[in-house]
């Protein structure tokens, strides 16, 4: 195996982490860079956008401010990015509203950042043939798309229509080698899952349901490098859930 | 421990994660065909018993060879083509003993024998037969779809222990599996558009559920099929 390039192994590639400055996808970028890739990591909040990228091993790394809710944002990140490998959407956002209290602004905002976001992303990159062939693109889903936990029916709904397009798009970029899968993870301890706690929401009984207890950004993370790297060149049009097993006592395909 | 090692999917298996450091055993029914696997494993201290694991005794015996695992994959099984018109009693048995019967009572001695550690890893090789429905493959797709019930119950039940339970689901990969379907698995081929999967493809995937770094990872199975669609 010294000649061959070790298959989990991303050194080599260059990959694009949003969400970059927080929780999930500051995680998802330590660990590709710890795993050899060179990335380019994107927030909205630069102080903490530079926290990642100081958290960063090896060299060769790009940071970029960015909202993505905007298209001028989406611009910048598609024109400052050389050839991808890889490309990994985790900027998302998340607010606990029961059904009847939705308005159309609570809908937008949730769909901008966690739907429009990465599709109009993925379509700049598409355009501008920033991808390289046997690319592979991620989105960070969620469980709540299958499970719809309460309170969260625009954010489930922002989740689950990934997965659609996600299916549609796997079929249409396959001839150039490109793959794109979608990781449903469950609770994960981040400053997301605190801002809910804050929110008023009883999250400890809920953080209590998962078999195997709450999950580490780095579990996501080691997910992402598995569907990042070649050792996942055959797997595509996948949603694969990483959730310590919360939702196998629940009838999510039912 | 690794069943189905004597061939395929589970020989390929055993070969790549005696390369990434695992200390193995192997089994298999053919005992020459296992000997081959077992002179490509690298590394010391891998052990190799044939059983056919139909047989109650044999189960007992080789899960008495066992202590303190971190990983069981479960390779073993076989495939027939049959439309349920032509189902006969003895087919559906012999699907039934081989693909569902062996792997959950092997299962079964290795966890009241506490042969399995904590944190350990249990992977059942289902296909993408247990997900969804495909002419002629009743009897098989039934098995792999009950082990589904199985792996999301004893993830259950084990979750305090942290032992992980799983499926890897591969669609079509060219193994003697299908030397006698030749034809159908040039069928198979156009529908998958990232071409048919390599042994490399499903032991990759093996790798990681195997591995710490899907410690996270339970009652759930990974899906692998080039994208495959109707
Ligand atoms: N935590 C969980 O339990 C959990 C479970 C399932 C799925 N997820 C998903 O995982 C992803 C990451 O979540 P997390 O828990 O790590 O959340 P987090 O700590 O709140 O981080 C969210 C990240 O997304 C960025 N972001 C949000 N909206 C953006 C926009 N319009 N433009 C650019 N960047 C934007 C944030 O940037 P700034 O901070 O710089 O503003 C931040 O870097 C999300 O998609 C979330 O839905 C999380
Ligand atoms: N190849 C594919 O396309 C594909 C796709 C999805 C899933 N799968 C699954 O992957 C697994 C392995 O398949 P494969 O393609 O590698 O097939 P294979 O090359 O035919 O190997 C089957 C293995 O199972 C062993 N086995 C069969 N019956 C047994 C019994 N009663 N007791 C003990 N061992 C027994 C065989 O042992 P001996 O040779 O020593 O008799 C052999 O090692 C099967 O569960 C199959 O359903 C295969």
């Amino acid at each position: 195996m010294s000649v061959v390039q070790d298959p989990f192994s991303l050194s080599g590639k260059r990959v694009l982490v949003t969400g970059a400055s927080s929780g999930i996808g500051r995680q998802i970028a330590i660990t590709c860079s710890q795993m050899g890739a060179q990335v380019v990591i994107s927030g909205r909040n630069p102080e903490r956008l530079q926290a990642t990228a100081a958290a960063l091993h090896g060299e060769g790394h790009i940071a970029i401010t960015a909202d993505l809710s905007q298209q001028e944002g989406i611009d910048q990140l598609v024109a400052v990015s050389d050839t991808l490998h890889g490309v990994v959407h985790a900027a998302g956002i998340s607010k606990l509203v029961p059904f009847r209290l939705i308005n159309k602004q609570h809908l937008t905002d949730i769909f901008d950042s966690n739907t429009f976001a990465p599709m109009l992303l993925t379509r700049g990159l598409l355009a501008k043939k920033r991808i390289a062939q046997n690319g592979s693109i991620l989105f960070i889903s969620a469980l709540s798309s299958h499970s719809g936990a309460l309170a969260t029916s625009a954010y489930a709904a922002s989740k689950s229509a990934l997965l659609g397009a996600m299916r549609s798009l796997a079929l249409e970029i396959a001839k150039q080698g490109m793959r794109v899968n979608c990781i449903a993870p469950g609770y994960v301890h981040t400053p997301m899952l605190d801002g809910l706690g804050q929110g008023g929401g009883n999250m400890d009984a809920l953080f209590d349901l998962t078999p195997l207890g709450m999950g580490e950004p780095e579990d996501v993370a080691y997910a992402s490098v598995f569907y990042l790297a070649d050792a996942s060149r055959w797997i595509t049009r996948n949603y694969f859930i990483l959730d310590g097993g919360l939702s196998t006592p629940m009838d999510i395909y039912a | 421990m690794v069943t189905g090692a004597s061939s395929g999917l589970g020989q390929h298996i055993a070969i790549r994660f005696a390369q990434r450091g695992a200390r193995l055993i192997i089994t298999g029914r053919d005992k020459s065909r296992l000997q081959t696997t077992y002179d490509q494993l690298k590394g010391e201290g891998h052990v190799q018993v044939t059983a056919n694991l139909t047989i109650a005794e044999e189960r007992t015996f080789l899960a008495k060879s066992a202590s303190n695992l971190n990983g069981l994959v479960h390779c073993a099984g076989i495939q027939k083509h049959c439309p349920i018109r032509q189902l006969s009693e003895q087919l559906m048995t012999e699907m039934y003993q081989v693909n569902f019967l062996a792997p959950v009572m092997l299962t079964q001695s290795l966890l009241q024998a506490n042969a399995i550690a904590q944190q350990g890893s249990i992977l059942f090789m289902l296909s993408t037969a247990a997900h969804i429905g495909t002419r002629g493959l009743g009897p098989y797709s039934a098995m792999k779809s009950g082990l589904i019930g199985i792996i999301k119950c004893l993830a259950l039940e084990q979750a305090k222990r942290k032992i992980r339970v799983n499926g890897i689901s591969p669609s079509v990969i060219a193994t003697p599996m299908w030397d006698v379907h030749q034809e159908l698995l040039t069928q198979q081929k156009a529908r998958h558009p990232l071409g048919l999967g390599t042994l490399d493809d499903v032991a990759n995937g093996a790798i990681y559920m195997l591995s710490d770094a899907s410690r996270w990872v339970t009652g759930t199975s990974l899906v692998m099929d080039g994208g495959a669609v109707i």
